[in-house]
């Protein structure tokens, strides 16, 4: 097995070769793998949307993956496509727009003019973009409020936290500017951001230096205009804590999502101790976090509990975090998945019949109050030995696929760095106890944060009296669940329900305001 | 990797190239233990991580008693609540210091607990697994606070009428199985959980045994390892008695529909015909899989027609699905026009009455059957992946080796085969249409 890791570490070459065509390319060569994996990175994303076209850089990809080309109609493309079982996608975050095309190795150069017509060649044709762009209508008129509540309130939370900026906006865009965007709109904005000077090339898998290079040459024919290098985005920092409270029919509890920007990504060395903070606090999807121990664990609230110091992409779905979202723009925040609204527990525990409001103002307080003790009492020694042994396994599952693995290493150049999990490795091994609670002091605070609650229409202005004036908010268990609880539990109970916060505003919004 | 390269060879006839033997191009190496536990290992390069899964083959089809629906699921958290050794924070430090990435999920035919990790901390995962599998002791009140964690899931799924409208679709669709409700269970069941913790104590005794169970390992380790840590750890799991008794569902005799009014999201319509159990030597699933292909895929005509074309539905596919009894199949569209279900409902019945009489091109067969094939290999290209699969099968058969077989069923079905199955799944009286609209009734024929 020796032997074969070593044959292992010097097949697998990562290379980055930024010299021919001036492209940058990330190369993870991997001769015994079936298949290919392509991603073409373009430094654009939903910050190059012009005031009032908000979406349009999504529009443009999406007919780009979702179109024809000049040689091949939709259909031709798909046709051509299936008996390969090849596929491509494209995901436009904030400040990126990332094609990816995976083939079998096989079919590596049946598949290859398909790709280089639709980045080169794409057809924009009326009637595609005319269906591409309704289904994009369709997802901000209706798709955000009407599925995920949980994905709503995050979406709502960087709509609020980066008001006035070019982050605030859902990359799809909202009602008003995604009706305003034209074919012309996509076909001037593809020649001034799909540009040659825009794209680094990311190729992994089983492919001959021959093909790169057909690859490289074409990439080379993708517009050439000048480049509008966008300013770095500065969210206003909260003053308070400032609680939008978007009320909607037929919500079966309240989904909460709180945060604040902070001045830090993984550009930095002290990225690595906020990771080791924050997955102590809530490390994504796992038991571990202090977060879910005390609200899902202890107290039965929900079904999990976590926190943030940068932007994870689909969380209800995704285990590990996926690459593909580099931002230079950061914030903190804590995810609390739906709690029980009053008319629900009210329905179910015939105890609780005189109970004004649900779960939601004692989660919120319960989720600071917690931030606030790491804050001051910082972690122990313990905590943080443990912490810091987890993680340094633990982020080395982030690249277990080539696909993955490439998409790291694209990432790793967008913050500077040449291997993002490597070195942040590296830097986990190095850290002390008081790295990590120096970085919490210097980047974690409690006074000041935006904070998302989508609930019930029954719920909303009882939460929002309740909030608004630090109301006492006890933990209302059934008695089956309060029977046998803890006493030490019980008591934190208290002292969680009359916790006082920085409340500055609160505000109920209607849903059908939202996203306009 | 000699076994990868041998399993792809040139085809003389069509396609370039087509996965020939074997689908999966590692070798699956079964021990059967004394006690019945069945030990799976799957060498695979993947230097210095594994994937290491245990498959209960529990899911909410075992749920035969009224009133407990949703155990299967429930259970599956309460197995985080620790035993006599590792208390439930003891196991949580074990497993943060693996720095594995764990969890579990439950569906209709099944419980799967993973950890996928450093192959170092293979043992730890071992000694840990085995002692809650063997030893798991929780506290009434434990019991009772988890159940509102399972609200919790409950609650955050609701947000999504499409799950509303599955609940209601499975409710109709079935009389008599337990597919007729879902891994959740029904929401009154989910309230009452907290009262059931002796049923809960029966049915950790019930099903969580050795002869239910697999032991699955893939990646970077060889059998020999795997089946030793095995013995040690799994040695004396003691076999079980139990054989839940799954009420059969009668034929259904006529349609029957669902409705859902909700003006906050795009029509939307379901037609659910009831498809076969699984089986890893009968034609008729993977027939049904490829017709997917066929009438429903993005190349398909229907697709051109309804999604391209003429712009009435945002999207439309179809799951064949693969479950252990006789399941559903379902067909979905969303719709711009909630005043076009009735002619999309009559274009969808039109598509699969073709198939019924006209034989399918064989260069059509033979793109879909590579496109699974092919999209097999893609798909499993990490532990993880190739676990998940695996797991799949094992859930279905209890044997692993039913993914190799079924994917050989590819190749030989016919343009007969493809109208014969069309003709015997496909029918109204098997049908339950469910329909989301902004109208307080939706009339469809």
């Amino acid at each position: 097995m020796k032997i074969l890791k070593v044959l292992i570490s010097i097949l697998i070459l990562v290379v980055i070769n930024s010299n021919l065509y001036s492209q940058q390319v990330v190369e993870l060569n991997i001769p015994k793998s079936e298949k290919v994996v392509i991603k073409l990175m373009f430094r654009n994303g939903s910050i190059c949307d012009p005031e009032g076209k908000e979406g349009l850089t999504n529009l443009t990809a999406s007919l780009i993956t979702s179109g024809g080309t000049k040689e091949l109609t939709y259909k031709e493309i798909q046709e051509k496509l299936f008996p390969m079982a090849a596929g491509y996608n494209v995901n436009v975050d904030k400040e990126v727009t990332i094609f990816t095309f995976q083939v079998p190795k096989f079919f590596l150069n049946d598949f290859y003019p398909l790709l280089k017509g639709l980045l080169i060649t794409p057809a924009f044709d009326e009637k595609d973009f005319e269906r591409v762009k309704s289904n994009i209508q369709v997802y901000v008129d209706q798709g955000i409020r009407a599925s995920s509540d949980e994905e709503y309130s995050k979406k709502a939370l960087e709509y609020y936290l980066f008001g006035g900026t070019p982050y605030q906006n859902m990359v799809q865009g909202k009602t008003a500017s995604v009706q305003s965007i034209t074919l012309d709109d996509v076909k001037n904005h593809y020649k001034n951001y799909f540009t040659k000077s825009l794209l680094m090339i990311g190729i992994a898998g089983n492919y001959t230096e021959e093909f790169l290079n057909t690859l490289k040459s074409d990439m080379n024919s993708l517009p050439d205009a000048p480049v509008a290098v966008s300013q770095k985005v500065t969210p206003k920092f909260p003053d308070g804590i400032d609680v939008k409270i978007i009320s909607k029919d037929e919500a079966f509890g309240s989904a909460l999502f709180m945060g604040f920007p902070m001045d830090i990504t993984r550009s930095n060395d002290e990225f690595a101790a906020l990771m080791v903070a924050n997955s102590y606090l809530g490390e994504h999807r796992k038991s571990y976090g202090v977060l879910y121990n005390k609200l899902r664990e202890t107290r039965s609230m929900n079904y999990g509990d976590y926190s943030y110091i940068e932007w994870y992409d689909e969380g209800g779905s995704n285990m590990l975090p996926p690459p593909g979202t580099p931002r230079s723009s950061n914030y903190f925040s804590i995810w609390i998945r739906p709690v029980q609204i009053a008319k629900q527990l009210k329905k179910q525990y015939s105890e609780l019949s005189d109970i004004k409001i649900g779960h939601a103002h004692y989660a919120l307080r319960l989720a600071i109050r917690e931030v606030d003790k790491l804050v001051k009492d910082g972690m122990s020694k313990e905590d943080f030995e443990e912490t810091r042994e987890f993680l340094s396994s633990y982020i080395k599952l982030y690249t277990q696929t080539p696909a993955s693995q490439l998409g790291y290493l694209m990432d790793s150049r967008f913050y500077n760095r040449n291997d993002y999990i490597a070195e942040m490795g590296k830097l986990l091994a190095k850290l002390t106890l008081d790295d990590v609670n120096n970085a919490i002091k210097k980047y974690w605070q409690v006074n000041n944060m935006i904070v998302t609650i989508v609930t019930d229409a029954s719920e909303a202005s009882e939460l929002a009296n309740s909030i608004k004036n630090n109301l006492d908010s006890p933990m209302s268990y059934s008695n089956l669940v309060k029977a046998g609880m803890p006493k030490e539990v019980l008591q934190e109970d208290d002292e969680v329900a009359t916790y006082k916060l920085n409340i500055k505003n609160v505000e109920i919004i209607n849903s059908k305001e939202t996203f306009k | 990797m000699i076994i990868l390269l041998s399993s792809l060879v040139l085809s003389s006839s069509g396609l370039k190239s087509q996965p020939k033997d074997k689908i999966l191009p590692y070798p699956i190496l079964q021990y059967k233990m004394q006690n019945s536990l069945n030990v799976v290992t799957v060498p695979f390069d993947s230097p210095g991580i594994a994937a290491f899964f245990i498959i209960v083959r529990a899911g909410s089809r075992n749920e035969v008693e009224k009133g407990v629906t949703g155990f299967a699921h429930f259970f599956e958290h309460m197995m985080f609540r620790g035993t006599e050794k590792y208390s439930k924070d003891k196991y949580e430090d074990v497993l943060k210091s693996i720095g594995a990435s764990a969890n579990a999920n439950t569906s209709d035919d099944r419980t799967v607990f993973h950890m996928v990790g450093n192959v170092d901390k293979l043992e730890l995962m071992f000694e840990i697994e085995s002692d809650r599998f063997q030893n798991l002791k929780y506290s009434e009140h434990d019991f009772k606070t988890e159940a509102g964690a399972v609200k919790g899931e409950y609650t955050k799924n609701y947000a999504e009428p499409l799950s509303r409208l599955d609940e209601s679709i499975s409710n109709t669709a079935f009389a008599a199985h337990t597919y007729k409700h879902t891994t959740m269970g029904f929401f009154e069941d989910i309230v009452d959980m907290p009262n059931q913790y002796q049923y809960s104590l029966k049915f950790f005794d019930r099903f969580y045994r050795p002869e239910n169970c697999t032991v699955l390992v893939v990646g970077d380790i060889t059998q020999d390892k795997v089946n030793a840590l095995a013995d040690k750890y799994f040695g004396k799991w003691k076999k079980g008695t139990y054989e839940a008794e799954i009420p059969v569902e009668p034929p259904q005799a006529e349609t029957k529909f669902v409705h859902l009014q909700n003006a906050d999201v795009p029509p939307y319509l379901a037609l659910c015909f009831k498809g076969p159990g699984f089986s890893d030597s009968d034609i008729d699933l993977v027939a049904l899989n490829l017709i997917e292909g066929i009438v429903f895929s993005s190349k398909s005509d229907l697709y051109q027609k309804l999604v391209i074309n003429e712009r009435k539905l945002r999207r439309i596919g179809f799951y064949s699905g693969m479950s252990r009894d006789p399941g559903l199949m379902e067909i979905y569209a969303q719709m711009k026009d909630k005043n076009d279900i009735q002619y999309v409902k009559d274009e969808i019945m039109n598509a699969l009455n073709g198939i019924k009489t006209n034989p399918v091109d064989k260069k059509m067969l033979s793109e879909v059957v590579s496109n699974r094939k092919y999209g097999f290999i893609m798909r499993t290209d990490n532990p993880s992946a190739i676990a998940n699969t695996l797991s799949s099968f094992i859930s279905l058969s209890g044997n692993p080796e039913s993914v190799n077989n079924y994917y050989s069923l590819f190749d030989k079905v016919t343009p007969e085969d493809i109208i014969r199955v069309a003709n015997k799944y496909f029918n109204e009286t098997s049908l339950t249409i469910g329909t989301i609209t902004a109208d307080e009734t939706c009339v469809i024929k």
